[in-house]
């Protein structure tokens, strides 16, 4: 078992485009809002220039787009199903049945609804993974924190979230290496991982998960020694290395979101929906 | 002259109420200068870990008291123990039980963002502690594709970036391969010098606390000597009864001299005793 080589949180492709060195906050925004949009398109024509924008995006962060498609293959046999129950089961007034088989009926309004919620689905996506692929973890959390800043007056608590966010993350490697040798050692000692029925399967885990939670624990009270000693006392009086500031770029990429946004809303509300 | 350190009586015992109290430290007296480079060893148990947790507050003693600057590390004002935390750094054992972000120039910055410094301020601090370390190349790398050896580095830097007088090392070598413990105490002896930070370094490791200008001896939660470390080396019976190893060339330097040989007094370093040899065979 080999888990730290499938780790796919924080999967980062590195560059230098204009798209990599965004702030943080326009990239987390945007991405928010355009899914907002996407979520009120119900035409084909909206969903091409959808699909040509994000087609853009890619190319212009340079990732290869065999690449930045892969990740929706998991995707592919839920879509399916997905796509064959509204065909069949969808039948919006005013649609005409497409052909019946047994006793179930397809009729063209379903066909329409399945896949415009296919293409909805999958647009959704790829523009996370767009996001992700663009902006690594440590900008993630600056920039989630940055958003949520208002919200401390609120009494909600963004610099202890976001540190507690940076320390998640960066014990995913760690403790992924640790269970991994835990495996290995219990392997060593006789116990078969992957055999049996459902209840032996689970029962194997323990051997692997107490052991990784008690480390857990010695890892945890270890690092609040060390945080202490590092002058860490709670969020009030810290400051940041990294100060997000707007570029030009990103004044630039606002107008471009906002007028990519104009034209959907329009296209949104002249064309009439397939169905 | 003002000490940087100073532990007077120092005794320490651990309280819980399933076994009986345990004396971890007993009558500590232990001053450090400014620029100072200190090995303290000692077998496992004799309380060295104890003895470096009291170097910047974690723990306080029972009785007696632990000066930094003058200032009692028992002090309740948070203010004073976060200035007492800046100027002694600690860094512990495990690499990856200390550095908080995945980021190595991130985690670096943490110290003095803790601090309250200006960003452009901190920037400065975490570029010069990552060129004084040899890791700047490193500084966009995720920890989790160093060795444990430059992780350890990066933890030296975190501390280092907060512009301490002192660092205290709790056996920061002990879970490193050789070349990453070479590397650590390189850096260190190159802190020391260039930097005048003084070290105290806290290993079981003989062949290291060579390196250091003074070695200070711990058995059974006391201090049972203290001195430059050619002195303290060839009193074998004292580390004998500590159980210490003696270093290797120490050892032969002294068998050799109890079969009539005349090697050089206060033989340490391979280097020494090679040279002290090749002297003999010219002789003969």
């Amino acid at each position: 078992m080999e888990l730290t080589k499938n780790l796919t949180l924080g999967i980062y492709f590195p560059g230098d485009t204009t798209l990599h060195c965004l702030d943080p906050r326009t990239k987390i925004a945007g991405t928010t809002g355009l899914i907002t949009l996407l979520l009120f398109t119900n035409n084909y024509t909206a969903y091409t220039f959808f699909a040509a924008f994000a087609l853009a995006l890619i190319l212009a962060a340079k990732i290869p787009l065999g690449f930045a498609l892969r990740g929706l293959r998991p995707m592919l046999p839920f879509l399916a199903m997905m796509w064959l129950f509204q065909i069949f089961f969808q039948k919006p007034p005013g649609s005409e049945i497409i052909f019946s088989w047994w006793k179930l009926t397809a009729t063209d309004g379903g066909l329409h609804m399945g896949t415009l919620m296919s293409i909805r689905v999958l647009l959704l996506f790829l523009l996370t993974t767009i996001l992700t692929l663009t902006t690594s973890t440590v900008e993630l959390t600056d920039g989630t924190e940055a958003l949520l800043r208002p919200l401390q007056r609120l009494k909600v608590p963004a610099q202890e979230l976001a540190l507690t966010m940076v320390i998640a993350l960066r014990f995913v490697p760690t403790l992924a290496e640790e269970a991994e040798k835990i495996i290995k050692a219990q392997t060593a000692r006789g116990v078969d991982f992957g055999r049996g029925n459902f209840i032996q399967k689970i029962a194997q885990l323990f051997p692997v998960l107490l052991p990784l939670f008690i480390n857990a624990f010695r890892r945890a009270d270890e690092m609040i020694t060390a945080m202490e000693s590092r002058c860490y006392t709670g969020g009030t009086g810290r400051t940041k290395m990294k100060v997000l500031r707007m570029s030009k770029n990103d004044y630039y990429s606002w107008a471009v979101l906002l007028l990519f946004a104009l034209m959907q809303i329009i296209l949104i509300v002249k064309i009439a929906p397939p169905f | 002259m003002e000490y940087l350190i100073e532990f007077k009586e120092a005794t320490y015992t651990y309280k819980s109420s399933f076994v009986d109290p345990v004396q971890a430290l007993k009558q500590i007296d232990l001053r450090v200068k400014r620029g100072e480079f200190l090995a303290i060893i000692g077998p496992n148990g004799s309380g060295k870990s104890t003895l470096a947790r009291h170097f910047n507050g974690l723990l306080t003693p029972t009785t007696g008291e632990v000066l930094i600057r003058g200032i009692s590390t028992a002090s309740s004002d948070p203010e004073q123990l976060k200035a007492i935390r800046r100027q002694v750094g600690m860094v512990f054992q495990n690499p990856d039980n200390q550095l908080i972000s995945s980021i190595v120039e991130e985690d670096v910055a943490f110290g003095p963002e803790n601090l309250g410094v200006p960003p452009k301020e901190i920037r400065r601090r975490v570029n010069h502690a990552l060129a004084a370390l040899n890791i700047f190349k490193y500084r966009r790398e995720s920890i989790s594709h160093l060795s444990e050896g430059q992780k350890q580095l990066v933890a030296i830097a975190g501390v280092l970036a907060m512009k301490p007088d002192c660092i205290v090392l709790d056996e920061p070598t002990a879970l490193l391969d050789p070349f990453g413990r070479r590397q650590v105490l390189e850096s260190l002896k190159k802190l020391n010098r260039e930097e005048g930070i003084a070290v105290v370094f806290i290993t079981h490791f003989m062949s290291e606390a060579v390196h250091f200008k003074r070695v200070a001896v711990m058995d059974q939660g006391e201090i049972k000597s203290d001195g430059p470390p050619d002195d303290i080396f060839t009193r074998t019976a004292l580390l004998k009864a500590a159980g210490l190893d003696i270093p290797v060339s120490a050892q032969l330097a002294e068998e050799l001299k109890g079969k009539g040989f005349p090697m050089a007094p206060g033989i340490l370093h391979v280097e020494e005793l090679v040279n002290s040899l090749c002297q003999l065979k010219s002789k003969i």
